[in-house]
């Protein structure tokens, strides 16, 4: 059974002794060593409780979490296609509304959350989490990135950076730098064009609590809310299954990932470095960035030293797309 | 109090929606279904109906809302016509295998290219093979009460599945008919509020559609099987409590015309069926014994029925609306169907299939009459081909007015 509803007005941790000792998310799925993306699942699992309602977008974290009709997840979960997360959790939101209005369902709204991957959220279900929040429903949609389409062998996705080494961008004679895009700004496809959105919030499995309680404070809204979660992935960044936090505490040094908040239309910003180590020092210990030249390097320090004078804010980018090289 | 009133298809529909009390709808414009949403925005807005008034942001997003609605135990209900009926297929499985109840009005609509309104079958029984309930109206009142009737076939415990309900765009969808709105508390008793035996709920927390093993495939297949297995006689107990509770007088599965004795007979579905009546009766006065054996129902497909009522006759043509490009008559959809029904029975007909009404093209007396002639001669040589495309074979020539 599960235990008292409490949703909506979930109260912020001070540290990791205040949360929740008990695991939702619980053992028995085959993620791989150092998976990120399962230590995203476990946090959120801690910050949304029980009393959730969980949707699961093909990815990653259904393919790997739910093997042999089997799933670790001890609060309501469904599978849903890798396009309809956020048509999904609609529906489900919507029922709620009314079955709570008819008296069909006694309680509060439970917690719905969408759990999708970088292409569950910004690639093709792009549309159904725009139309999702544009429409208001109360639901946190939770992208953990993993910058690729890792269950099925490592693909480029919206979410992958400059110069890495995909299975559909392989580094070659023609295109030495494999990876030539630079990635689509996640919050920033969502922040501002929806008017019933008010927090949008990224942050990180390098700091559990501030992603906890970002989630939590995503949820708390009675609207929809977005959070993007940098979540590496061994297996298709190439690099030692025991690095995990490491890499991820990297990116933030470095300045490749930056934790903030956009409130109510005010960014604030959390964990930045006093100063920011070169790009380089995150990359290196990468393997799909080893066929990388200084040249290289030096085109991805310059689009994240421009792009660190306003994160998360629209401003110019000192790259050219690919038709207008040449 | 039951009520005559005059209405389209779409209003109909929309009032059938209304009477079953649906708790959330999911809407997206594309014409000619979009009146049933129009409709139903309207009763929303007055207050008339307490549903969720999702505006979806295509049809795919329609059929997830709907499902996602459903699986959270609500009665849910959406639609589409044409390209959006296709454009939201890879959702039609998920609904159908998580068992999951909601209903999708269809206002049928042919595919692009060309650019075309008209009615023609072939947009949703694309999906005919996707675990849904399906079946086609004739008549404004018969959308009405199918609507009621098929909620209460797919929340059934033996069932659990989610229902296409047809009607044929703009020959059905947009002619006003006469017909009777039953009173409320009579719906009400008839469909009660839908009790989802497997809610998304935080007091019994389940998961919902975990990936398999390939071995478990055929095992969790079988399941979704042996729901069609037992549809037909949870069909033909709604229709009769329908027909005696409201007046009607369904067949549950082929509503027959003249069929008695009737030496060749025109099998279709939807609106065309009324000028087939009409043909027929003329037919008859010239001699020709001919009869209309009309499906209500593709999915479960009822072969019994199919079987009995044409094994009667000695030719038969299916009157098709809807394209199977290369398949194995060159004809449309329904002829595979029939002619399966009819191989294991000792005196079969011929059985041939007639291209006709695509693309909203209206079948007229002329054309039936055409088809009466190749069916005839099909019953004097013992002999007749797969298919005909109706106004360009020498056999069913084209004739302008």
């Amino acid at each position: 059974m599960a235990k008292e509803v409490k949703t909506q007005n979930m109260e912020l941790a001070k540290s990791l002794r205040q949360v929740d000792q008990e695991e939702y998310y619980v053992p028995g799925h085959r993620t791989c060593q150092g998976c990120g993306p399962a230590l995203v699942y476990k946090l959120v699992s801690k910050a949304a409780g029980q009393d959730s309602i969980f949707l699961g977008p093909t990815g990653c974290m259904y393919v790997a979490n739910t093997s042999y009709l089997c799933a670790p997840f001890a609060y309501n979960w469904m599978h849903t296609q890798i396009t309809n997360g956020g048509a999904v959790a609609s529906g489900i939101e919507a029922a709620y509304q009314v079955m709570i209005r008819k008296g069909k369902y006694k309680g509060p709204l439970p917690n719905i959350v969408v759990m999708a991957g970088d292409g569950g959220a910004i690639d093709i279900g792009l549309q159904a989490a725009s139309a999702m929040m544009y429409r208001g429903h109360d639901v946190l949609f939770v992208m953990y990135d993993n910058e690729s389409y890792a269950n099925t062998g490592i693909q480029v996705s919206p979410a992958t950076p400059y110069g890495a080494n995909t299975t559909f961008t392989p580094p070659g004679k023609e295109v030495p730098e494999g990876r030539v895009l630079f990635p689509k700004d996640a919050p920033q496809l969502f922040i501002g064009g929806h008017p019933a959105l008010h927090y949008v919030a990224t942050a990180s499995v390098a700091y559990p609590v501030d992603l906890i309680n970002k989630c939590r404070k995503g949820l708390n809204y009675k609207g929809p809310a977005f959070v993007h979660l940098h979540a590496p992935c061994p297996k298709g960044w190439l690099f030692d299954a025991r690095k995990t936090i490491e890499i991820a505490k990297l990116a933030i040094q470095t300045g490749m990932w930056v934790n903030y908040e956009w409130e109510n239309g005010e960014y604030t910003y959390q964990h930045t470095p006093k100063e920011y180590k070169p790009v380089k020092e995150y990359m290196k210990d990468q393997y799909r960035f080893n066929h990388l030249t200084d040249a290289h390097y030096a085109k991805m320090q310059a689009f994240i030293d421009a792009r660190l004078k306003a994160p998360g804010k629209p401003i110019a980018i000192p790259v050219q797309g690919p038709r207008e090289q040449a | 109090m039951a009520k005559e009133v005059f209405y389209s298809g779409c209003a109909a529909a929309a009032y059938g929606a209304k009477d079953a009390r649906v708790e959330v709808i999911s809407s997206y414009p594309i014409r000619p279904y979009t009146g049933i949403m129009m409709e139903l925005s309207k009763l929303v807005a007055n207050g008339e109906l307490d549903a969720e008034f999702v505006l979806g942001e295509g049809e795919h997003a329609q059929v997830s809302i709907a499902y996602g609605a459903s699986s959270a135990g609500a009665r849910a209900y959406t639609g589409s016509s044409g390209v959006g009926v296709v454009y939201a297929m890879e959702c039609y499985s998920p609904a159908a295998g998580g068992r999951l109840p909601c209903q999708m009005a269809i206002a049928d609509r042919a595919l692009d290219p060309p650019g075309d309104f008209g009615s023609e079958h072939t947009d949703v029984m694309s999906a005919r093979d996707q675990g849904w309930i399906m079946g086609w109206a004739e008549s404004p009142q018969e959308v009405y009460d199918n609507t009621i009737m098929f909620y209460k076939i797919g929340e059934d415990r033996r069932v659990l599945l989610p229902q296409f309900c047809c009607q044929d765009g703009y020959f059905v969808s947009h002619i006003p008919g006469k017909m009777q709105l039953e009173d409320q508390k009579a719906v009400d008793e008839f469909l009660p509020p839908f009790n989802s035996p497997h809610p998304l709920n935080p007091e019994k927390p389940i998961n919902h559609g975990p990936q398999i093993y390939a071995d478990q495939g055929s095992a969790i297949d079988v399941q979704r099987a042996m729901a069609f297995e037992g549809l037909p006689a949870v069909i033909e107990e709604v229709v009769a409590d329908y027909n005696k509770q409201f007046g009607r007088s369904y067949s549950p599965f082929v509503d027959e015309y003249m069929m008695d004795d009737a030496e060749i007979a025109f099998f279709l579905q939807g609106g065309h069926a009324r000028t087939a009546r009409f043909a027929v009766n003329n037919l008859r006065k010239q001699g020709v014994k001919a009869g209309v054996a009309r499906l209500r129902f593709v999915r479960p497909w009822p072969t019994d029925a199919v079987a009995e009522s044409l094994s009667k006759v000695k030719a038969v043509g299916t009157i098709e609306t809807s394209t199977s490009y290369g398949g194995a008559t060159r004809g449309g959809n329904l002829v595979h169907e029939l002619m399966a029904s009819l191989y294991n029975v000792p005196n079969k007909p011929l059985v041939t299939s007639f291209m006709a009404g695509l693309g909203g093209e209206i079948v007229t007396l002329d054309m039936f009459y055409d088809m009466a002639k190749v069916l005839s001669g099909a019953v004097k040589n013992q002999k007749v081909n797969h298919s005909y495309w109706v106004n360009f074979e020498p056999e069913v020539p084209f004739r302008p007015e």
